[in-house]
Parts: structure tokens; C-alpha cells; sequence
């Protein structure tokens, strides 16, 4: 919590002949970072992949085109195959298979290809069933010039002007006219032109077959049913290949994967002729576990150490460590940038402070409750990855809305209890109207729009306390990164300015409100004052002259989260308009119920259900992101470097097999 | 007539509208650039997102000036 989990720099030597066993603990044991190995010099150079690696990878390929051929995906669950036995089935299988499929695969495109061929030729010949010629008559003349096409004029009078020396036929097909026009060669030039003028014609070219229409086509169409068929029958046999081997193939890919991970693993760390020193790093609670989980499978021959000499900071692999419930928040620290090894993980922070924004700005029982029923529906549906982690943050979240709901009393922006509006009383809509309880003085509902001004000085303490939290870890990063001094000129600094500013803004303001002179002698307002001028001294002193021109950004930083309000506001100003309009639809124009007759009160139904999706839909984003923004821009900036690599073990989680 | 209540009414509106529209300008650039970056790698859309509503703070420092103007001042 906090912090990054704690990294112990481990060496692993050994002799070559136990590089193999070793390899194979390291992988089954999951828990070493490799870090990769770069420099070569003459001793030492980088390792060479195991023998074993080309053919893993030629299999490896091989049985995922089989897999893409047949269309497995690898969901189907399948039954855990035993690691031990798949390596003696493999190859037998793998050759079978790819003979099988690959044949069977080309035999299917072969069929595609000539079913796609006589579909052409069919659309070819169909538009000359409008012509009573066969389709021979139309080659293999020496004089004789042919013309075909689609045409909306009457050819004959135009062909007339030119000569009496023709013969042309028409006929109709799917409501369009086509001819076939046979002249002597030695009007060619004069044919063309005609032709060419004329918009309305479509060159057809006849294609080279000998026969009738009608007689071709149906030969044409009995090919393409007898190809259909085989590809029906070559699919059902695929699909057959696919039910029996779906589970050998998504267990055998990951085998293969594994082992063919395992057997590259020497291109990561150094080799010397006879031996080989891996480099890594390993979280230190696990470091017992990987000591005896080496000394077990190569009977103490690896030789493993702690180093301790100092590394680069960015170096040391960062895993987030966290409990159950800010589990998800890593997502969102992630998005931002990895942190560094000693730095102050937020996680936890975010869980805290993230949904509580949320919730201040959707406050609504109404929208919580179907935000929580999204986010849990998306949560059992993927149960791992971002998007789970997604849910649950904001599931999380939607809680808050609903508590939030309770304060504020409003269920899709309508009063949950009585409500007193510029003197009226409105009638929560339980039970009738009940009272809102009253808690250690405190009267609910605390309702928004009647409350603004003290709200805004709320959510503007908030943005003070969330401010002032970032720049006390940012100070605490600084002191242990670097040292005091530092952290006061960088960190202290700004911290003097905002508490000092605070404490003389909250007596000045008043003050000028109510046109009384300048409060020199409250002591408040003087020490405030002073401590943040102390504050820009230091932060001059610490960070340069032009340091001055960031004083502002703490104002504006401050400010900032008077959003939390504002999406707050607008979010029940917008479920208050929708519910008004709807409520005078169905009251109309009298007040009396339904009594603009039951059109309008439909309207009045359909603008309800519109009106609360779109605030919805605005309601999951809007504090969302906003909360978010909050957190990254107006948080993190005051502590947060980042710029760690991820932890990524040597290992696997097996799904499909087992050893 | 002009009335103390209605200039602050005025000026209440004016801010919010400008702000707006100030906000509006920023974040047509951003939200083009951040639909070309998604365009080439849709991992982009969350930092996208995200940057595209930076400039919203200005509309919500308008808000806030109205919002003073209204609750503050108009007393």
C-alpha cells in the first residue's frame, strides 16, 4: 500500500548443463524479472536460443494458421491437457492436422474460385435470353462488324440514315432494351459515332460460348449447385476437424508458447562459453521461494545472490501493491504513467478520493442505482482486464452517488423528502412527503440548488485539503530522493503560499465585500500574509525568479474544483427541467391530472424517459472524467514523476494445460 | 428601468457565454487532434478523452464567476 512491493536484485549463475532445469524453475516459478542483457563484451556475450527454439516457433506457427483456417478461437474452455503428455502426441498431430486442413483448406478456395467464375459468366450470358440468336451466331465474321448493348432509342432509324446494308435485333431484359446490330465492316467509323453520341447505350461484350442462352445457363447453374455442394460437405468435414481438435490445439498452442518462451530465454541473459549468469529482479517476499525452488530442481548448482550495489531508480521493475478494493485504481494510475520505485504509489489515495468526487457531483439514489447495476452486469461479464477494473471503480463510485443521493434527497432530481423552495413547501414523492431527518444538528436534505454559496466553499475546501495532500507526498518524495532542503525550496515553499494565502484570502475577502477597510491588525490575516510571502521568497530562492509566474496556476489549481459543484448543478438542473416539463405535460393546462388528454401525457412519458438517458448518459462521463482530470491534473502534478517499467515475470498463467 | 439585480444578471450571463465559448475554441483543436491519434491507435481514446476536457476549466471558471456574481453579490 503506498509503495511500490519491495524488489531485491537477484544473480542467478550456473554451469550450462543446468541451464536447462534452471530456466524451466524460473518459468514454472513465475516470480523473476529478466533484466535483459545488452552489453557484450569478450567474456560474456548474450546467450543462443536452445536447438529446440526454430522448431517450437515452425510448430507454433504452423498449428496458428491451422487455428485461423478452422476459426478457433481458443474460448472454448477445454479440459486441462497434462504438459507431460502433449510434447509425445505433438508432432504426429500437428503434421496430420496441417496435411488435413491445408488440403482441405485449398480445395475450398479452389471451389470459391469456381463457383465465383460461372456466377460471372452467368451474369454475362443472362442479358442475351432477351435475343433469340445462339450465342455462336455472334463471332466469327470477317466483314461483318457486331455490335451489343442496352440502348433507349429506337437504333433502327438512325443505322437507316446511314445505310440499308444491316440487320438488327432487339429484345427486352429486366425492362431495358438490348440489341445486336450486324453491319458490314466499312461502316465501323460511322456505327461508332452513332453510338458514341448516344448516352443511353451500355457496350455488352458477348462472352465466347457456343449454344443457346437459356441451355447454357442451365448448365452454368447446375455446375454451380454440384460445386455448392461439395463446399457445403468439404465445410461440415472442417467443422468436424475443428469439434475434435479445437481443445488439442488451444492446449498445444499454449504448450507451445511456453516452451518456445523458455527456449529463447538465453537471448536475454549473458553466456560465457560454459556458463551463464542471469540478472534480474524478483519482489523480496517471494526471494525464499525462488532459493529453494532452485536449489530443489538442480540439487544446489545454481548459485544464487543478493546484489546490493545502487541502481538507477527507473531500472527496478514496479508491481502495484495494493489492497482488495483499490485493486482497481491501478488501472487509472497506469493510464497516467507508471510510478517510480520511490515514489508514493496513490492508489489507495485515488480509491478514497476519486468515487467521493463522483459522488458529490452525481448525487442522485435515481442514477446510483442504475450506474451500480451497469457496473455490475460489465463486472460479471469480463472478469478480467481493464474493463473489469473499469466496473468496479465504478461501481464503487455509483455507491457513493447514492449515499450522496441521501444527503442531497433526490431521486432522478425529484425531493425525496419535504423540501422548502423560496418559501413553498414541496412534497418529497415517498409516502407522500415524509421530513428529512436531522443528524447532529444538521437538517437533510442538504438540497443543491438552494445551497450554492455553501457549497462552492466546500468543494473550494476540498480542492485545499486534495492540494495541499499532494504537495505534502511530493515533499516526502523529495526529502527521500533527494534531501530536506530540496523539499522545502520545492515543496514547502508552495505549501506556505496555500496555507498562508488561504488563511489571508478568508479574512481579506470579507472584508472587501462589506467595504471595510483592510484588516492590517487581525493577527490571521497577518500571519497568513506573511508566511506567504515567506512561501515566495523560498520558492524564488529554491527555483528561479520566473517561479513568480506559477504562483497564479495554485489559484486557478483551487479553483478548479468548484467543478465538482458546477457538474453537480447541472446534472440536477437538467433531471429538474425534465421532470418540471414533463410534470405540466401531464397536468395540462389545468392542473388537473391528464388534463390535456392522454397525447400529452405520452409526450410528457417519452420526455421523462429521454430526458433522464441523455442526463444519464452525461452523468457516467461527465464526473467521470472530471474526477479523473481532477485527480491527474490538479493532484498528481504536485508529486507524481512516474516513468517506472512495468514487472513483468519470466512465466506464465497456464489455462489450458497443467504439469 | 436598469436595476442593480438585472446588471448582475447580465454579467452572470456574459461570463458563463464567453468562457464558454473560450473553452470551446480550446477544445476543438484538442478533440481533432486527439480523433487523429485514436484514428492511428485506438489505446489513444482515454488520454484523448482526457485531454480534450482540460480546456473545460475555463468554462467552469466562468461558471464560477457567475455564480459568485448571483449568490454573492446580488444580496
Amino acid at each position: 500500500m503506498l509503495k511500490p512491493t519491495r524488489m531485491t536484485r537477484v544473480m542467478i549463475a550456473g554451469t550450462k548443463d543446468i541451464m536447462e532445469p534452471t530456466l524451466s524453475e524460473l518459468h514454472k516459478l513465475n516470480v523473476l524479472h529478466i533484466t535483459d542483457y545488452l552489453e557484450e563484451n569478450a567474456d560474456f556475450k548474450i546467450g543462443k536460443p536452445f536447438k529446440s527454439a526454430s522448431r517450437l516457433s515452425e510448430h507454433l506457427l504452423s498449428l496458428r494458421t491451422i487455428a485461423s483456417q478452422l476459426g478457433v478461437t481458443g474460448k472454448e474452455s477445454p479440459r486441462k491437457h497434462s504438459a507431460k503428455e502433449l510434447p509425445l502426441e505433438i508432432d504426429e498431430k500437428i503434421t496430420k492436422l496441417q496435411k488435413d486442413v491445408s488440403t482441405k483448406f485449398d480445395e475450398l478456395r479452389s471451389i470459391e474460385f469456381k463457383i465465383k467464375e460461372k456466377q460471372d459468366l452467368i451474369s454475362a450470358v443472362r442479358p442475351f435470353l432477351g435475343l433469340p440468336l445462339s450465342l455462336d451466331s455472334y463471332h466469327g465474321y470477317e466483314t461483318i462488324k457486331v455490335y451489343t448493348g442496352f440502348i433507349g432509342i429506337d437504333l433502327e432509324q438512325k443505322i437507316s440514315d446511314v445505310t440499308k446494308n444491316f440487320e438488327l435485333f432487339t429484345g427486352e431484359f429486366e425492362k431495358r432494351q438490348i440489341f445486336a446490330l450486324f453491319i458490314p465492316g466499312a461502316f465501323e467509323d460511322e456505327v461508332q459515332k452513332i453510338l458514341q453520341d448516344e448516352r443511353t447505350y451500355v457496350e455488352i461484350k458477348v462472352p465466347e460460348l457456343k449454344g443457346n442462352p437459356p441451355v447454357i445457363l442451365d448448365e452454368l447453374n447446375k455446375e454451380v449447385s454440384l460445386l455448392k455442394e461439395k463446399q457445403v460437405s468439404i465445410d461440415s468435414e472442417l467443422a468436424s476437424i475443428k469439434k475434435d481438435y479445437s481443445e488439442f490445439i488451444t492446449a498445444a498452442d499454449e504448450y507451445l508458447s511456453i516452451e518456445t518462451q523458455k527456449a529463447e530465454a538465453p537471448l536475454r541473459f549473458a553466456t560465457s562459453p560454459n556458463a551463464f549468469i542471469i540478472d534480474g529482479w524478483v519482489p523480496s517476499k517471494k526471494f525464499e521461494e525462488l532459493e529453494s525452488g532452485l536449489q530443489e530442481s538442480t540439487r544446489g548448482q545454481a548459485y544464487l545472490t543478493r546484489l546490493t550495489e545502487e541502481v538507477k531508480e527507473e531500472d527496478i521493475p514496479i508491481e502495484l501493491e495494493n489492497p482488495g478494493p483499490a485493486k482497481p485504481f491501478e488501472l487509472l494510475i497506469n493510464t497516467f504513467a507508471t510510478p517510480r520505485y520511490g515514489e508514493i504509489d496513490p492508489s489507495v489515495l485515488l480509491f478514497i478520493t476519486f468515487p467521493l468526487f463522483y459522488g458529490i457531483m452525481l448525487g442522485d439514489v435515481g442514477y446510483g442505482i442504475i450506474v451500480a447495476a451497469m457496473a455490475f452486469v460489465i463486472k460479471n461479464k469480463f472478469k478480467t482486464g481493464g474493463l473489469n477494473s473499469l466496473a468496479l471503480i465504478l461501481f464503487i463510485s455509483a455507491f457513493l452517488s447514492i449515499i450522496f443521493g441521501v444527503i442531497y434527497g433526490e431521486f432522478f432530481g425529484f425531493p425525496i423528502f419535504n423540501l422548502e423552495v423560496n418559501g413553498e413547501l414541496e412534497h418529497g414523492i415517498f409516502f407522500g412527503g415524509i421530513d428529512g431527518p436531522s443528524i447532529a444538528g444538521f437538517h437533510f436534505p442538504v438540497h443543491r440548488l438552494g445551497n450554492v454559496k455553501s457549497l462552492l466553499v466546500l468543494t473550494l475546501a476540498i480542492g485545499i485539503f486534495h492540494v495541499l495532500a499532494g504537495l505534502i507526498i511530493g515533499f516526502r518524495n523529495i526529502t527521500i530522493n533527494h534531501d530536506l532542503k530540496h523539499a522545502i525550496f520545492a515543496k514547502g515553499s508552495w505549501m506556505m503560499i496555500l496555507i498562508g494565502g488561504v488563511a489571508a484570502i478568508a479574512k481579506l475577502m470579507p472584508a472587501i465585500m462589506s467595504k471595510l477597510p483592510v484588516p492590517s491588525s487581525d493577527p490571521v490575516f497577518i500571519g497568513g500574509a506573511g508566511l506567504a510571502l515567506l512561501g515566495i521568497v523560498l520558492l524564488i530562492k529554491g527555483e528561479g525568479f520566473i517561479s513568480i509566474l506559477e504562483i497564479p496556476t495554485l489559484l486557478s489549481n483551487i479553483l478548479s474544483y468548484s467543478r465538482i459543484l458546477a457538474i453537480g448543478l447541472s446534472s440536477a438542473g437538467i433531471a429538474l427541467a425534465v421532470n418540471k416539463i414533463s410534470t405540466n405535460l401531464f397536468i395540462y393546462p389545468n392542473g388537473e391530472f391528464l388534463g390535456g388528454g392522454i397525447g400529452l401525457a405520452l409526450v410528457g412519458v417519452v420526455v421523462l424517459f429521454i430526458g433522464h438517458l441523455i442526463n444519464l448518459l452525461l452523468g457516467i462521463l461527465g464526473p467521470g472524467l472530471h474526477s479523473l482530470r481532477l485527480q491527474y491534473v490538479e493532484f498528481f502534478t504536485k508529486f507524481y514523476e512516474g516513468g517506472g517499467k512495468k514487472y513483468a515475470p519470466f512465466g506464465y498463467n497456464r489455462k489450458y494445460t497443467e504439469e | 428601468m436598469v436595476t442593480d439585480a438585472g446588471l448582475i444578471a447580465l454579467g452572470a450571463g456574459i461570463a458563463v457565454g464567453l468562457a464558454g465559448i473560450g473553452a470551446g475554441m480550446g477544445e476543438q483543436a484538442i478533440g481533432a487532434a486527439a480523433v487523429g491519434a485514436m484514428a492511428e491507435d485506438e489505446k489513444f481514446f482515454g488520454k484523448g478523452l482526457l485531454m480534450t476536457v482540460i480546456p473545460e476549466s475555463i468554462a467552469i471558471f466562468g461558471l464560477v464567476v457567475a455564480l459568485i456574481l448571483l449568490f454573492v453579490f446580488n444580496q
